[in-house]
């Protein structure tokens, strides 16, 4: 932040280090109106002078009119908020700006280079760096409603405070831009990767315990690889011939159990639990890892739709909100509690990843939906003994009730997620 | 830390202020770059916080064998330690530098406190450094090292739990490379140890990761663009190449003129072109 060499501004020092000595006066023309700015131009037909010059030498110098050609100034706009930065403070330290893109001219009158940042908590919102002594930048920002702090000058200087209140102009409010979903959908996709990723190791060791013959590890290991699918299961519904090969239940299927077309998880958790035999069950196992594994690299590809992440949750949340109540989803091992906590918590990450979005459109919606999610939570946390969770034949039918009742108040909420921001 | 700043983009876009006149066709060439489709940066933003959290998860392993070698006293192993522990820092500094408070306690220099070297607040790499090398000696130390290893692993769960803003993935190709031109080219950030090739390559690496998972995504006429990054990022590796020695690098005093001047040409050039690709990727 500060040049070690402070007999030279640091752009000027590098400008001597990139042998371009020659356009090291222009540095000092009031006419860089694009970042910096000399705080107190000379006279405007010094300036003036000084912009003829400027003009001759870039023309002399080919290299720089080629790199200036490919940069476009933009004029600080006359509405730029300027701020001064002295010994220890800024001037004004207290900003009060409304919502929308606003650009900010920073002065620096203190005698060392400062950088300016606005804060939200401890995240950097944006910056200015390396303003030397006696030069200005300015900086552009999109700035939402909120209470930010302004860094100036040394960290150890006390923070200024932008108050940024609601405005007609923010523009995006409502309806995000596009753009405003790439960080959720690549979050998303990184958090899909690895639980897809761990789907498929979860798979091989179960069966691996299958293939072993060991019916007691088998059956433990069903546990986590089932919760695994469930925390993907928003996305990898989508892919129709997997998510039936991977996870249809019997009842789909023609000739029920007997079906040949009965395969993946709960054909393996009808062997392991209702039979209590490994017989047949390596292919089984086999196709299921075939299955998980071709489910990794086709997550790795796919490219979800926006709306598509609380469709996905809310469709999950539903369902369970009508088996909870009667026959479950994991009725031959009864661990639909483990499996339902599971779903929570893929349904979970994907609200929490929209959140942000909608608090903004929707800041009743966003609370209103985290605190039903809080409460489904909490009622399965309530299921939670020293042994794990308990089986669904073990909570009585009052508790499954209200259960099946907070999921389809949280189903209801993130079915209002996507009309909320836009996506609808 | 962070500091910015292209000497070149100061001269030229001062030169440009002028300029208009001579060169009225930049900000068409920019609108009409911008024909990606948003939901295309999903995939590559994804394979950036994939890097780096793989970055992270080896700077925390470094930084614990740092700063145990520092806390045993081992001088000459906590020196050989501290240019490879720093290289993923470098690598993500883009986005550990959005944590300004972590960013300040990790990797602030002496010139950011009010009392230099004396200040309570100097903490972090630098601190030790100055210990290791101007006082060749670990004594007091101690609590340095804890607190670095603390704050290394707190970054590593603030960025597990980030959601990458795009417009500062693609925006920290630039930045990388203005880190070296504000910081790396006058030798200053580690002024002690001299170790700073070191960093240099770590600020490239990370530079050219970015720059390599979104140039897919550019428009095929820009091959122009493309040819000439990738002839710059090519020109430092020739030089860095010069400069290697067993894992590492020799001392930055090392560094001759000459070369000093082509990586400022280099560096200054790439800052410059990779700051356009925000706006060529439609995230301005």
């Amino acid at each position: 932040m500060v040049p070690v060499d402070a007999g030279a501004p640091r752009a000027v020092r590098r400008l001597r280090i990139a042998g371009l000595n020659k356009v090291i006066f222009i540095m000092a023309s009031p006419q860089d109106n694009a970042g910096r700015e000399k705080a107190a131009p000379p006279s405007s037909r010094l300036a003036r002078l000084a912009v003829a010059g400027a003009v001759v030498l870039v023309i002399a110098g080919g290299a720089v009119f080629y790199l200036a050609s490919r940069k476009t100034p933009q004029p600080a706009p006359d509405d730029a908020i300027t701020v001064t930065i002295t010994g220890k403070t800024c001037d004004p330290n207290e900003l009060t700006v409304p919502a929308g893109r606003r650009t900010f001219r920073i002065v620096n009158n203190s005698d060392r280079t400062v950088e300016w940042e606005i804060l939200d908590g401890v995240m950097v919102v944006e910056e200015r760096e390396n303003i030397a002594p006696g030069f200005s930048s300015t900086l552009t920002a999109r700035l939402d409603t909120g209470t930010f702090q302004i860094t100036c000058g040394l960290l150890s200087n006390p923070r200024g405070t932008l108050t940024v209140t609601p405005s007609a102009d923010a523009g995006n409010a409502a309806r995000p831009a596009l753009t405003a979903f790439i960080g959720p959908l690549a979050e998303y996709r990184v958090y899909l990767a690895l639980e897809s990723g761990a789907l498929t190791s979860a798979t091989a060791d179960l069966a691996a315990a299958v293939r072993d013959g060991d019916l007691a590890r088998a059956r433990a290991l069903y546990v986590p690889a089932r919760a695994l699918y469930r925390h993907i299961e928003p996305a990898a519904q989508r892919f129709v011939d997997l998510d039936a090969a991977i996870s249809a239940r019997a009842d789909y299927l023609e000739k029920r159990e007997a079906d040949p077309a009965f395969t993946g998880f709960h054909r393996l958790e009808y062997g392991l639990f209702a039979q209590g035999d490994l017989a047949g069950l390596t292919p089984v196992a086999e196709r299921l890892l075939a299955d998980v594994t071709t489910l990794e690299e086709r997550l790795g590809a796919l490219q979800l739709p926006p709306e598509r992440m609380a469709d996905g949750a809310r469709t999950l949340l539903t369902r369970w909100a009508g088996s909870i109540a009667s026959e479950g989803e994991e009725r031959y091992s009864g661990t639909d509690i483990d499996s339902l906590a599971a779903t929570l918590a893929g349904a979970g990450k994907v609200i929490g990843l929209l959140q942000p979005l909608v608090a903004k459109a929707d800041p009743a919606l966003a609370t209103e939906t985290q605190a039903k999610l809080d409460a489904a939570v909490a009622r399965i946390d309530g299921l939670r003994g020293p042994q794990g969770y308990a089986r669904l034949g073990d909570v009585g039918r009052e508790d499954r009730a209200a259960i099946a009742a907070s999921l389809q108040a949280l189903a209801d909420a993130t079915g209002k997620l996507n009309a909320s921001i836009g996506l609808e | 830390m962070k500091k910015s700043l292209l000497s070149f983009a100061a001269a030229t876009t001062l030169a440009l202020g002028s300029l208009t006149l001579a060169a009225p066709s930049a900000p068409v060439l920019a609108q009409a770059a911008a024909a990606v489709s948003p939901l295309d940066l999903v995939a590559p933003v994804a394979e950036y916080k994939i890097y780096v959290t793989k970055a992270t998860q080896q700077f925390v392993k470094d930084t614990k064998a740092f700063t145990d070698a520092v806390k045993a006293g081992d001088v000459e192993k906590a020196k050989a330690l501290f240019a490879p522990t720093r290289v993923s820092y470098e690598q993500i500094e883009p986005i550990a530098e959005l944590f300004s408070d972590l960013d300040a306690a990790i990797d602030s220099r002496a010139d950011d406190h009010e009392k230099a070297e004396a200040d309570p607040g100097f903490t972090g790499f630098h601190r030790i450094e100055y210990g290791l090398w101007e006082k060749n000696s670990t004594a007091e130390l101690g609590p340095f090292a804890d607190k670095l290893l603390a704050d290394v692993e707190e970054l590593h769960k603030r960025i597990a739990g980030l959601t990458f803003p795009p417009e500062k993935v693609v925006g920290g190709a630039a930045v990388l490379m203005e880190e070296v031109a504000a910081t790396k080219i006058s030798g200053e950030e580690d002024r002690y140890s001299h170790t700073d090739l070191w960093d240099f390559q770590g600020n490239f690496d990370g530079s050219r990761k970015i720059f390599d998972l979104f140039r897919p995504l550019l428009p095929k006429d820009d091959g122009e663009f493309v040819k000439k990054v990738e002839g710059n990022f090519n020109r430092v590796d020739v030089i860095l190449a010069k400069y290697k020695e067993g894992n590492g690098f020799q001392s930055y005093e090392k560094l001759t003129d000459a070369d000093r001047n082509v990586l400022a040409g280099a560096v200054n050039t790439l800052a410059e072109d990779l700051s356009t690709l925000r706006g060529k990727l439609g995230l301005d």
